[in-house]
């Protein structure tokens, strides 16, 4: 790749990367290492002492944690699978010669991706009132009785994976895209040649050739799921009965209004451990035989 | 190969439907920022307004000081784009082209960076924030004051931190071939020479691909606003309409007005450079 003798060394390298190293080390290398400090501390904005191990015991203890950590478990199962199912399909729909108007669609499908988190909850909050709600007119036009959505402990995670599925399945879908007109069309004809019928492409050809995109979309798409909060602060603050808490929400809930920085950061810690632990799975299981290219 | 009309219609069909749904939404949030307060709390739901309001858009801007968090969200986001653009385009023309000792190191370790959720350094990044030395009041040990907690710079320096357009710019420039930094290098530029008068020129595509991307994520935001600008006078629009939504809870037409005017900027953008929304999307899904 390189010339291990190359005569020529750049200093100057330094200076092109030192602006981006003052802001990575101030905003992003720094605070990371403060987390782990504050994590075995009392710190509370005014005062600070040690704290050992405190912190983690306590979230062994706090059921309320424990409950987020299984409503953010629930939220990244179904989001990221569903979207990335229907993304798939939309994307298949999209590649196909029968389809007219493809780029129409698309330009559409993904349009919700662009919006911001705070507006579509706004809608969607509408969307789904209890008493003047767009839903239940229909829930109600078509013979079922009206719900509660977001204020009823049964549905609400649920109401907001829908959200969330309708947000994110059209970026899969264009990231899906991209990954089929990746795959060279010869391969294709030579299965055709061979008598390959069209289950066959799709479970021969096109999903072993998707995988390098399955494997990123898994990895950034988990990431996200797992940092759900802006919704969650928006559409039920965590209720109904911390039906919709999760670990970003209890997180900004200890440290900003009750002011627990230390516990905080300790819980902060473990929604790392959790991405790390998902992101090298995804490296194990995912991503057989392929390397992750990243140059 | 022929093929068959009436798959072809039946798929049709089928996608206009799904957008259906998907643009329900909007319609509808448009539909109802239009309405009557009165027409909506009524029981029965129609799509259309009965007359349509445009007044509720005055209306709704007047509850508050909304040309000042318009102008807030279009500074924070302006800056935010305009020193990262060129922070990362100068790394990542030196992670591409410039060799010297840990480049790789340091390369690897911006990736690593990259995979750290915003989320996770949200709250040290607070205590950073407030313990800023030398601003808001601080000493040196960052005490005494409230540091950078509500000032601009504390809003928009995280924004700025981010690796991703390292990481694009690289992958970019990587595509130039050898010969351009040999042919500069004859012409007697420096490497920074080479930079601004030979790659800038030639990376247009990939600077309005990090715009059009920079420019959603920070307009967007919402939970770094929520935590660090306490001071109405710096919220954005994001932080703004959160905030709207609980005092004007019966408002719908006047949230759904809010809501639009607020979507608007981005769907324009959206509308007119839809080709860069997805080839920031291809060049970094592609490569992983």
């Amino acid at each position: 790749m390189k010339k291990k003798n190359s005569l020529s060394t750049d200093r100057c390298g330094y200076l092109f990367l030192a602006p981006y190293y003052i802001f990575f080390l101030i905003f992003i290398a720094f605070p990371l290492v403060t987390n782990v400090v504050l994590s075995f501390t009392n710190y509370n904005l005014k005062s600070i002492s040690f704290a050992g191990l405190k912190n983690y015991r306590s979230l062994l203890e706090d059921d309320l944690f424990f409950i987020s950590v299984r409503n953010t478990l629930i939220y990244v199962v179904f989001t990221v699978f569903l979207s990335i199912l229907l993304g798939l399909l939309l994307a298949l729909a999209l590649n196909s010669a029968m389809l007219w108007g493809a780029r129409f669609f698309r330009g559409i499908i993904y349009m919700p991706y662009v919006t911001s988190m705070v507006s579509i909850s706004m809608v969607w909050l509408w969307l789904y009132n209890p008493t003047h709600g767009p839903l239940n007119a229909l829930v109600e036009a078509l013979g079922f009785s009206a719900k509660a959505w977001l204020y009823d402990e049964r549905y609400a995670l649920g109401a907001v994976i829908v959200m969330g599925i309708w947000k994110t399945m059209g970026y899969y879908m264009t990231l899906y895209l991209a990954g089929l007109n990746g795959i060279p069309g010869y391969l294709y004809e030579a299965a055709r040649v061979d008598g390959a019928s069209a289950v066959q492409r799709f479970f021969k050809i096109t999903l072993p050739m998707l995988r390098p995109m399955t494997f990123f979309i898994m990895i950034t798409g988990v990431i996200n799921a797992f940092n759900v909060f802006e919704q969650i602060n928006v559409m039920t603050a965590g209720g109904p009965m911390n039906a919709t808490t999760t670990i970003m929400h209890q997180i900004y809930t200890r440290a900003f209004t009750e002011y627990r920085m230390g516990y905080a950061a300790a819980q902060a810690m473990f929604l790392l451990l959790i991405i790390v632990v998902f992101t090298m799975l995804n490296f194990r299981y995912g991503n057989q035989g392929q390397d992750l290219d990243v140059g | 190969m022929k093929v068959k009309l009436l798959p072809r219609i039946l798929l049709l069909l089928l996608m206009l439907f799904i957008c259906a749904i998907v643009l329900l939404p909007f319609l509808i949030m448009v539909f109802t920022s239009l309405k009557d307060n009165a027409e909506i709390l009524s029981p029965a739901f129609t799509l259309l307004p009965k007359e349509w309001r445009f007044s509720n858009y005055a209306a709704a801007m007047a509850t508050s000081d909304w040309g000042r968090y318009f102008a807030n969200s279009a500074f924070v986001t302006l800056v935010s784009v305009a020193v990262s653009l060129v922070i990362n385009s100068l790394a990542g023309y030196a992670f591409a082209r410039l060799n010297f000792k840990g480049r790789d190191t340091l390369f690897l370790l911006a990736l690593v960076g990259m995979m750290i959720p915003p989320q996770v350094t949200m709250l040290p990044n607070f205590v950073v924030m407030s313990a800023f030395p030398f601003a808001g009041g601080n000493n040196a040990f960052g005490q005494g004051g409230s540091g950078l907690i509500n000032t601009y710079a504390g809003l928009i320096a995280p924004y700025i931190a981010g690796a991703f357009g390292v990481f694009l710019f690289r992958q970019f420039f990587l595509n130039f071939p050898r010969s351009l930094d040999d042919a500069a290098k004859i012409d007697g530029l420096t490497r920074f020479g080479a930079f601004t008068r030979i790659y800038v020129p030639l990376s247009k595509t990939i600077f309005a691909t990090l715009i059009v991307f920079k420019t959603t994520s920070t307009w967007n935001d919402y939970t770094w606003p929520l935590i660090i600008a306490g001071k109405r006078s710096i919220w954005t629009v994001q932080l703004a309409l959160s905030v709207f939504k609980d005092e004007f809870v019966t408002q719908w037409n006047y949230l759904m007005a809010a809501t639009t005017l607020i979507t608007l900027p981005l769907i324009v953008l959206y509308i007119f450079m839809q080709k860069y929304f997805v080839e920031g999307i291809v060049a970094t899904g592609i490569k992983g």
